[in-house]
């Protein structure tokens, strides 16, 4: 049997001391091991994106991440973005432009979107384009998406 | 994913000692390429080396040329300021590789050590005469990246051996380039073939000066097009001499057919995408 490893990590602001197997992956620690679902797990090799979180600053597929390589991290997931019961102005922007169907990519869609705005306050469109381009999305067409990346960056202005 | 050891050494030397202690090390940089072979069962480790605990192995140097670390991310090229004033078909390269998410994690080193014929990063690094640092127990050699690359997923590592930096020499700064990366989708693909050309011409007399074609995607590794190079060296690229280097390209490649193209549609794209690479190339004069 392999050895366990203790990591610490901080997930959204709070401290977490936790044993882990050497092959868990860290969509699988925050979705199991600290209960935050709202990171999904579409493909769990890196292509769809729904499994998006900021980790040390940085979008990353979690499902391509190692819970052991995140030792000393700090993490942020879509429960990480909303303050009390204030909405993220993303948040905010992606509901009012109707840029949520099932939901499932939304909260991949939004960490992203939060990367891209964080780094490039006024992206173009092709900006927009070319920065979610690894996130999928089977419901909308994308169309509403971007829109709400648009509003979402005129929101943090 | 099966289970596996997880060794995270602070130093070379540890590293060494891991991959030494173990049958079937290894080695982590990135993970976006490792962990999907491992979930797949293609790969089995006995034991992952993380290297990222290791310093200095993640920087972007230029002193007479460039030198990379084996671990600075795919992003880090992608977004260099000092990338984009020297080498902007170097970024322009790595902006092709996945996704944001998944160049914020992979790294250089990574995407060479995988050795896909497709290789995003490995198709200009060749253009662009690169050279890999190879760190061992016994201390490290410099080997030219045309000499890197054994066959599809194999490289000319030992067991033991650590790609630890990426050096590009100077004289192809003199040139423009492109890189086009041919496929299904616009993104989140593998190249079906990949071009990388750099290009130093006359932007009068488009007497060409220097020429490197890399093709990726058509051969066991990722290669450079010499016969199509030596054809091109010294003439005035007219719409015929660039027609013939690109056909004289399409002749090198070795292409397979698989379920992205067949070889014969493979030969066809070289053509087409190494004529309007150079001929991009001569008409925009900057990259």
């Amino acid at each position: 049997m392999e050895k366990k490893h203790q990591i610490h990590l901080i997930v959204n602001g709070e401290l977490y001391d936790l044993l882990v197997r050497p092959n868990r992956t860290l969509a699988d620690l925050i979705r199991n091991d600290i209960g935050l679902t709202g990171t999904k797990k579409g493909c769990d090799q890196g292509d769809c994106g729904a499994c998006t979180v900021l980790a040390n600053g940085k979008v990353v597929n979690s499902c391509l991440v190692l819970a052991v390589e995140m030792d000393g991290a700090s993490v942020i997931t879509i429960e990480g973005l909303q303050q009390g019961h204030d909405l993220h102005p993303v948040q905010e922007a992606f509901v009012e432009k109707g840029a949520i169907q099932c939901g499932f990519c939304t909260p991949g869609m939004i960490m992203t979107t939060k990367a891209l705005l964080d780094e490039n306050p006024c992206p173009s469109q092709a900006d927009i384009k070319h920065y979610l381009e690894g996130n999928l999305c089977r419901c909308t067409g994308y169309v509403k998406i971007i829109d709400a990346v648009n509003k979402a960056a005129d929101l943090l202005k | 994913m099966k289970s596996f050891e997880y060794i995270r050494p602070n130093s070379m030397g540890e590293a060494f000692q891991a991959l030494g202690a173990y049958d079937n090390p290894f080695v982590l940089a990135g993970g976006t390429d490792l962990l999907v072979w491992m979930k797949r069962d293609v790969h089995v480790p006995e034991c992952v080396v993380d290297l990222k605990g290791i310093p200095d192995l993640n920087s972007i140097r230029y002193e007479d040329g460039f030198r990379f670390g084996a671990l600075t991310t795919v992003r880090e090229v992608e977004t260099s300021l000092l990338v984009r004033e020297k080498i902007p078909t170097l970024c322009e390269a790595a902006g092709s590789l996945g996704s944001v998410q998944i160049r914020n994690r992979a790294t250089i080193g990574g995407n060479l050590c995988n050795a896909s014929p497709a290789a995003d990063m490995a198709a200009i690094l060749l253009a662009l005469d690169a050279e890999v640092t190879v760190a061992s127990p016994k201390g490290e050699k410099m080997v030219p990246l045309n000499e890197f690359f054994a066959g599809p997923q194999q490289t000319v590592l030992a067991k033991e051996e650590v790609l630890s930096e990426i050096t590009i020499p100077t004289a192809t700064e003199a040139c423009k380039g492109v890189y086009l990366k041919h496929g299904p989708r616009k993104a989140m693909d593998i190249g079906t073939v990949n071009i990388a050309i750099l290009l130093d011409a006359d932007s009068e007399s488009h007497c060409c000066n220097q020429i490197r074609i890399s093709l990726g995607a058509v051969a066991p590794t990722p290669m450079r097009a010499g016969e199509a190079e030596a054809l091109a060296q010294g003439k005035t690229l007219t719409p015929e001499v660039i027609r013939e280097v690109a056909e004289t390209a399409a002749g090198e490649a070795n292409p397979i057919s698989d379920f992205r193209a067949s070889a014969d549609y493979r030969r066809e794209l070289i053509k087409g995408l190494v004529a309007k690479g150079i001929s991009k190339i001569l008409e925009n004069g900057r990259t």
